[in-house]
């Protein structure tokens, strides 16, 4: 019996093929979860009527949009308007290449010493998709949701990337396994060496996943959906898969590069980073039911004030504490 | 069994011609729809296929780390900023990001089309002349060697590249500055 995953082709087309399940059983279960949580934190049941306790409404929820029609606005710019969906979901799938789930070398989709750059560089083009929708739509809410989308992300993408600069430069390496493998035991967590880094990672990622309170792009009160407006059917569950494959991303980033990855304080493997990025999700969705959305000047206050003036001086403490330890 | 081990491996060392051809693709449509489009946002799309084509290359070239950086720096951020340029320059009438067209293009079509070629031209004859020998595919280079490289021997072109950015920086904030003032 040979090992067919030890071929790198046979091994990629099975990580794409076990990616994009997860992708989607994530989509399912993670609309499940956000409607019971919302239910519960504003003390009421959540979807109650379908299935045994609602269980089955994510699945009525998916056959709606797949039934609803495909509509394009008049005087929409078609190939920008119909290829923005595809932008932004399609490189999400690359950004799971790199992830450790286990300790096993097959749970990864493909070792790459720059894994975290890949993730990093490849999560960046969802901006650009919202652009698209901005100007494809020809609708002045798509277009404000774009425009607002762009400078938040813009900002929030310096303290997200000196957040993980401090923790690259503490393990010298860009290689998510690796960074895994460096924090053995409970006590190596880097949560426990860099609290202000994952603070403020954390923030940058709610921000950089248009998560509320940073959910100005589509905020529903002032324009309508913001930039997917305009989108219907399963066009719009394309944008909404992939903002929820966004952040299993980014959480599954938080817990490689801050919380231990697969170890845990005992029975090392895949459940602990399952657990653990449920467990981030979970504190998402807390953060959307409990703080009202910010306003604009805040948000960018936020930002150039606190986050980008904090994580500068977490990355100079940093350095000056790796040249004294060696 | 073994066999069919071997035959894959030697599969993905062939995939590279394919590959080469979908960046080469990629760079000469983006390029031409950069070039040729109207429409200012599809000439910017044409933009981003390209640099999108180029940062493939580098994959091949075995140099990811450019690559990524090529993806992050360049489709994340600097296209995405002249996307919001554009936008915030659209025209009330709505058809902003269109190039205005007359009697001039043509001329203007013939002066690329001369700077365009000649370099090729004269190029391209060189090579064939004296065609040089495929450069064997270096092993990829670690970032730590890149990052000491960068400090040590290139450290004055990498401050340079840094002041630059530091004026341009500096004059953007000037002008906004300015502008305020006259308010």
């Amino acid at each position: 019996m040979i090992n067919f995953l030890s071929i790198p082709l046979i091994h990629i087309i099975v990580a794409l093929v076990a990616i994009l399940a997860f992708i989607g059983l994530n989509g399912v279960v993670l609309v499940y979860m956000e409607r019971k949580v919302a239910g519960f934190i504003q003390r009421r049941p959540g979807p109650y009527e379908v299935g045994p306790q609602g269980l089955l409404q994510p699945v009525a929820d998916a056959l709606k949009l797949l039934g609803k029609q495909l509509t394009s606005p008049m005087g929409a710019d078609k190939i920008l308007f119909w290829s923005a969906p595809i932008i932004s979901f399609a490189p999400v799938v690359v950004c799971f290449l790199p992830i450790p789930f286990g300790p096993s070398p097959n749970s990864t989709g493909m070792e790459l010493n720059l894994g975290l750059l890949l993730v990093l560089a490849f999560s960046g083009i969802n901006v650009f998709a919202l652009c698209m929708t901005g100007w494809g739509s020809n609708n002045k809410y798509s277009l404000l949701g774009a425009a607002r989308a762009v400078s938040q992300s813009v900002a929030y993408e310096i303290p997200l990337l000196l957040a993980v600069l401090s923790i690259a430069f503490q393990t010298g390496s860009l290689n998510l396994s690796e960074i895994v493998q460096s924090q053995q035991g409970v006590i190596h967590w880097h949560i426990f060496m860099q609290p202000l880094a994952f603070i403020i990672y954390f923030i940058s990622a709610t921000a950089e996943t248009n998560r509320a309170p940073f959910d100005l792009p589509e905020a529903e009160s002032e324009l309508t959906a913001g930039f997917h407006t305009e989108y219907s059917g399963m066009t719009f569950g394309l944008f909404f898969l992939a903002e929820y494959a966004y952040m299993i991303v980014v959480c599954s980033v938080a817990t490689a590069l801050f919380l231990g990855g697969w170890d845990g304080p005992f029975f090392d493997g895949f459940w602990w980073f399952l657990f653990k990025v449920y467990a981030l999700m979970l504190v998402l969705m807390w953060f959307r039911w409990t703080y009202p959305r910010v306003r604009f000047d805040q948000l960018l206050n936020i930002c150039w004030k606190w986050l980008i003036p904090l994580s500068v001086l977490n990355l100079i403490l940093t350095a000056f504490f790796i040249k004294l330890v060696h | 069994m073994e066999n069919i081990t071997e035959y894959l491996n030697s599969g993905v060392e062939y995939l590279k011609y394919p590959v080469f051809g979908i960046y080469l693709m990629l760079i000469i449509v983006g390029g031409l729809t950069a070039v040729l489009s109207k429409n200012l946002i599809r000439a910017l799309i044409g933009l981003i296929l390209t640099l999108f084509g180029v940062a493939g290359m580098y994959f091949l070239m075995s140099a990811p780390f450019i690559a990524l950086m090529q993806i992050l720096i360049y489709v994340g951020a600097v296209t995405v900023l002249i996307f919001f340029s554009i936008m915030l320059t659209r025209a009330p009438d709505g058809d902003a990001g269109m190039e205005t067209d007359g009697k001039k293009l043509n001329k203007q079509i013939i002066l690329a089309l001369i700077s365009g070629l000649a370099p090729a031209f004269i190029l391209g004859i060189i090579i064939f002349q004296k065609m040089p020998d495929a450069l064997p595919l270096k092993p990829e280079t670690s970032i730590t060697i890149l990052g000491g490289l960068l400090v040590g021997p290139y450290s004055l072109a990498f401050e340079l590249i840094s002041v630059v950015l530091f004026t341009a920086m500096a004059g953007a904030v000037l002008l906004g500055f300015e502008r305020r003032d006259k308010k």
